[in-house]
């Protein structure tokens, strides 16, 4: 059995600094899904993929995902289980609920991720960032939190391919643009070019509109083989044209290069070539723009520009509305926040709206979407295709 | 010691909230790098088989998957390829901002981003000479039957050669 696999319904609660619980996200975040399509029965699903990294550590919650069935009214048959990879827990999820229903092992898979970051000392969640990294060898370095890596990431990519620091300042005013026109996101106000630049200083050349914050939140997508999803939607088609996961290293130490993510390049050729898509004739784009550089060289390596010519490209407006691949459209992590379990599933939702033609900030006729996450210490890249039509 | 919220925990030591890696040969098959440390050795494990020498050490070669490896000395001077000074979410642990991290390039062997101690901000720059600086960290309290035993531990950074 080889079926193709479309997006029925998705959805997601308000990102931020929120009142409440992990728990209280995911029935939000389902909610959400389940108003955004109401001809699909949510007791039909007989899948569920929860995706959470911090769960043991800032709910003290394992074996979440049949606590998230519970919760969100769902009686899974064919799947309940919880997948974990940090700033890509949704994403690969998604593939994976992806793989299921495209083999014939569930029919309508549900993907929630979601996270509660902050705690009532908020000192715990950057403590336990240290789990991120390679604790052992990395954590004891004090590289829990990510600022340093790519503040050397930036420093090097400046010095090796002339990226200025108002390239950086392009991505922060476009994404939190984009996010203060979306009403779930944790920004909702714009920046300028002049508040950006004069930024508190967080780690040289990285000041504080270049970083994503600390985020609560979670968002949840439903996935359905194409003969069922026909019956369940009356909105244009999504399908997952391909996926790919590539991981080359962990610690700092193994970093095969700093400025180009070798790791990527082999997730975006892998998706590219399953997907039967060129990088110029993807339409939209949500890229891991954990940091403004981050967003910079995806550009680079997922093969929109030319290597070392990222900075350019976004300061010529080309990944902006009107350019030649408009990036992170809602936002993304720097305008909507990150909670880590969330963020593939936000990404997938908003390519989603952009193909079905109802996103708040509407690609004219885009047909191919793309998202992409990095985790962990750049080590592992995550590269989704989606179309309006199969591959 | 006071924990406030969870007086049942009032003393106790939680792995889960270490900073640093357990170093007992009953909790870590690769704790002889730590003793080497405490030498001021800085060393890793050499397959024996087919010559690699990866980092961090191992029980298993990962190139050749043998387990039969040895423990070599690697360089304890590196030269700064990079450097950035971390001034604001400096985790709790780490000290007073500034956070110093370099790229250092260890002789050829690996390219480290490490942690650089006795450094002022600004002191720092490529092609600067950075040594491995190995200091204390706090003992673990680890139970051996009824008693229990504070087990000694060490960390290391790298700090400029003045
Ligand atoms: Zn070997």
């Amino acid at each position: 059995m080889d079926r193709n696999v479309c997006v029925i319904a998705g959805g997601m609660s308000k990102w931020g600094v929120r009142d409440g619980s992990q728990r209280d996200f995911f029935q939000e975040a389902a909610k959400a899904c389940y108003d955004d399509n109401p001809q699909l029965n949510p007791k039909e699903i007989d899948g569920l993929l929860v995706a959470s990294a911090y769960t043991e550590r800032t709910s003290y919650q394992t074996h979440l995902a049949p606590l998230v069935a519970e919760y969100v009214g769902i009686q899974p048959k064919n799947i309940c289980a919880r997948v974990e990879l940090l700033c890509a827990s949704g994403s690969s999820a998604i593939i994976l609920a992806f793989a299921m229903i495209k083999s014939g092992q569930a029919d309508i898979v549900m993907v929630a991720g979601g996270e509660k970051l902050y705690t009532p000392q908020k000192w715990e969640i950057f403590y336990s960032e240290l789990a991120s990294v390679d604790h052992d060898w990395d954590g004891g370095q004090g590289l829990g939190l990510p600022p340093p890596v790519f503040a050397m990431v930036a420093k090097q990519h400046m010095l090796k391919y002339g990226t200025k620091k108002e390239h950086l300042g392009v991505v922060s005013v476009k994404n939190r643009r984009n996010s203060a026109k979306n009403p779930k996101a944790q920004f909702q106000t714009p920046v300028t070019m002049e508040e950006v630049m004069s930024g508190r200083m967080i780690v040289p050349p990285l000041t504080l509109y270049d970083c994503c914050p600390i985020t609560d939140g979670a968002a949840c997508i439903v996935l359905a083989a194409e003969e069922m999803a026909k019956d369940m939607t009356d909105k244009p088609l999504v399908y997952i044209r391909g996926t790919a996961q590539a991981s080359v290293n962990n610690m700092s130490a193994n970093m095969p290069n700093w400025t180009t993510w070798e790791a990527l390049k082999i997730a975006a050729q892998q998706a590219y070539s399953k997907s039967k898509v060129d990088p110029k004739e993807v339409n939209v784009a949500m890229t891991h723009d954990c940091f403004t550089i981050s967003e910079i060289i995806e550009m680079e390596d997922l093969g929109f520009c030319k290597k070392g010519e990222g900075g350019f490209f976004v300061a010529d407006g080309q990944n902006d509305f009107g350019g030649q691949v408009p990036t992170n459209t809602d936002g993304g992590l720097l305008g909507c926040g990150h909670p880590f379990g969330g963020t593939g599933i936000r990404q997938g939702i908003e390519v989603t709206r952009q193909l079905r033609g109802d996103a708040i900030q509407q690609v004219p006729n885009a047909t191919i979407g793309l998202t992409h996450n990095l985790s962990g210490f750049i080590a592992a890249h995550t590269v989704l295709i989606y179309g309006r039509e199969v591959a | 010691m006071s924990t406030p919220g969870i007086s049942i925990l009032d003393g106790k030591y939680m792995v889960t909230m270490d900073l640093f890696p357990q170093q007992s040969k009953e909790f870590n098959q690769i704790y002889k790098f730590y003793e080497y440390l405490k030498e001021g050795r800085f060393t890793t494990t050499k397959c024996k088989d087919c010559g690699s020498e990866p980092f961090p050490p191992r029980v298993m070669c990962p190139d050749c998957y043998s387990t039969n490896v040895e423990w070599i000395d690697w360089p304890t001077i590196g030269t700064v390829i990079d450097v950035t000074e971390e001034a604001v979410g400096v985790p709790l642990g780490f000290g007073k901002p500034p956070l110093v991290h370099a790229l250092v390039d260890l002789d050829g062997k690996k390219t480290f981003f490490v942690r650089i101690i006795n450094c002022k901000t600004g002191e720092l720059k490529s092609g600067d000479k950075v040594k491995l600086a190995v200091f204390d960290v706090d003992p673990v309290p680890q139970e051996f039957g009824r008693e229990v035993i504070n087990i000694p531990r060490v960390f290391y950074a790298f700090e400029p050669v003045k």
